[in-house]
């Protein structure tokens, strides 16, 4: 790969702009179903089809999935299963576009791949874990949190950016 | 020349951008409050107050269930003790503390009948008439004159002197025919019966199809 | 007027069609801003990449300005909308624990759908490694039920909380977000630019 055509790929929407139609999409979102945008549902819902299908009893005595399987309803059938299909397929296009399709493991010069992937798999479940908790994740409780001044989509948005910062140090050879 | 003037405002670019969009929140701060009405304006309201639909004569009422009108549904906003004494053939009882709960929201929300509200005057109804004006129902009506209305006019009216209109008998003639219908004939010819016993009657209660309004949709969401 | 849905201006049958034009706009949004790249993201911990900042709080003063506006003009009636609600204890420890795993990761579950979407291999990693965590929450839920449930204090907004109106609070949340703005770019100036 040479060195222009490297830096192509790294030519990405203005902050500013990229921000400015995201809050387009977040009035859009409200205006139509009165709701925010969201992303961890999914997972939640892949987790609870998962359980589902190797032992149904399990869901239905767990306290936490049987919130989930309802009747005959699916959990895949859900709001954010379909928003989450649309963000695939979205991103998908945006990244042919650009040109920044490819499979690759992104990580900094100074790391293995190895180390990087463990650190991944960490951050997700750590990422998983804080989400249940908080009942939503950045997209679902922080940013759609804020459009509607909801104080515990700010207090986790504080929380998410505040602790990330004070760890950030610990991390940082993962990145810079 | 023009690049470079583009060129000078392109490089403050940031700078009208966040300006704009500081101006944008000013705006919010510095628009004129408002009173939102969620139901009905406040005009909507008056006019109807003043319309004289609002009424309904003890008459007009008893010809209706005389001639068993489909489209009229009786509503008295006693309370249950009174309700269960004396009311109008085929009422259904809501009293004045609940008209506003929302099980009886089948009733009153709607556009099938001719909704009659009636208390022991025209007091609670009135009142019970704009509550539910202000929730922008249809239809509603209030009996003038209320249950002691109806005593005076229909079940027990005065007897018009001779120098009258030829109406007045007529009426007469019809108001007694009337009290016949309803149960109670006037006992001309009994002195001292000051207040006729109201007769307990077993009435069967209209039965109303609620209207099941088109269920509004709590948004759900979370991640 | 609206929420359309809610209120039923549109069948209930439209909520999928809009859910999946919504993602395609969400997914493209924040990929074409470049939240496919966990280097990127992590950038603003380490102040040489100030996107997510810039493009988080736009995003957040547009739609509550916006939404402000168009309650105001009675377009959209905010009573109806979902609050998302505030358990205290909840949202600042799961907020901490997410706040670990952004930064150990590098995405959030957004962003990470995105990166999935255009092949990059941390981010399936990082899909697996929240379903896990996932699981371990629902099967350690008594654990944290009572954190999970307790110190509810209901659908609340800033409005309820500070006691001040919404006009005030969103001016306050503009100033406070332009100024971190002009201090991002202040900061990255000076901090060693990282080639990613």
């Amino acid at each position: 790969m040479d060195k222009s055509n490297f830096n192509k790929l790294h030519v990405y929407w203005n902050p500013y702009f990229g921000g400015f139609l995201l809050g387009l999409l977040i009035i859009f979102t409200f205006y139509m179903t009165g709701r925010g945008l969201g992303a961890s549902g999914v997972m939640k819902s892949g987790v609870v089809t998962m359980v589902d299908q190797v032992s149904h009893e399990h869901t239905i005595k767990n306290a936490y999935y049987s919130k989930f399987v309802s009747g005959d309803k699916s959990p895949m059938n859900n709001w954010l299963v379909f928003e989450t299909l649309g963000v695939l397929v979205g991103a998908f296009i945006s990244g042919s576009l650009a040109g920044r399709i490819g499979f690759r493991v992104q990580h900094s010069p100074k790391i293995t791949v190895k180390r990087r992937l463990v650190f991944a798999l960490l951050g997700g479940v750590l990422f998983g874990l804080g989400a249940q908790i908080a009942r939503g994740c950045t997209s679902g409780a922080a940013l759609s949190g804020m459009a509607v001044l909801s104080t515990g989509g700010f207090i986790t948005m504080l929380s998410i950016f505040g602790t990330a910062f004070l760890f950030a140090y610990l991390f940082r050879k993962n990145w810079i | 020349m023009i690049n470079r003037n583009l060129a000078k405002i392109l490089s403050k670019r940031y700078i009208i951008l966040a300006s704009l969009l500081f101006v944008a929140a000013l705006g919010l701060v510095l628009l004129p409050s408002y009173q939102k009405n969620e139901n009905v304006t406040a005009e909507h309201l008056l006019a109807k107050v003043i319309n004289p639909e609002r009424y309904i004569t003890s008459d007009v009422l008893a010809d209706k269930l005389i001639l068993k009108d489909p489209s009229i549904l009786l509503i008295d906003v006693r309370v249950v003790s009174e309700y269960e004494k004396y009311t109008l053939p085929g009422a259904i009882n809501i009293p004045f503390d609940s008209i506003l709960n929302p099980n009886y929201e089948g009733y009153l929300n709607q556009d099938q009948y001719d909704i009659v509200l009636f208390s022991n005057d025209n007091f609670k109804a009135d009142q019970a008439w704009l509550l539910l004006n202000r929730k922008d129902y249809k239809n509603l009506h209030v009996l003038n004159g209320g249950i002691n209305g109806w005593y005076h006019t229909i079940l027990n009216p005065p007897k018009p002197t001779e120098d009258m209109p030829q109406e007045a008998f007529e009426l007469y003639n019809f108001r007694q025919a009337a009290a016949l219908y309803f149960g109670v004939g006037i006992k001309t010819k009994v002195k001292k019966e000051a207040t006729p016993i109201p007769v307990k009657k077993v009435v069967p209660k209209k039965a109303v199809v609620p209207v099941v309004k088109k269920k509004k949709r709590k948004p759900e969401g979370g991640c | 007027m609206g929420p359309l849905i809610p209120n039923g201006f549109l069948s209930y049958e439209w909520n999928i069609i809009i859910a999946v034009l919504i993602g395609l706009a969400f997914g493209f949004i924040l990929e074409a801003s470049g939240f496919s790249s966990s280097r990127k993201l992590a950038g603003v911990f380490y102040g040489y990449d100030f996107a997510v900042l810039k493009v988080f709080f736009t995003a957040a003063l547009v739609s509550v300005i916006g939404l402000y506006y168009m309650d105001y003009l009675g377009w959209i009636n905010m009573s109806m909308l979902y609050v998302h609600p505030t358990y205290l204890w909840g949202a600042i420890i799961g907020g901490a624990i997410m706040g670990i795993g952004f930064v150990a990761g590098g995405f959030c579950p957004g962003t990470s759908i995105c990166a999935v979407a255009i092949g990059k291999l941390d981010a399936w990693v990082y899909v697996i490694g929240i379903m896990i965590g996932i699981l371990i929450f629902s099967e350690a839920f008594p654990i944290f039920e009572k954190i999970y449930n307790g110190y509810y204090l209901g659908n609340i907004t800033l409005v309820d909380s500070f006691e001040l109106p919404a006009s005030w609070i969103i001016l306050a949340v503009t100033l406070l977000a332009l100024v971190a703005f002009f201090v991002s770019d202040i900061v990255r100036k000076r901090v060693k630019k990282v080639f990613y």
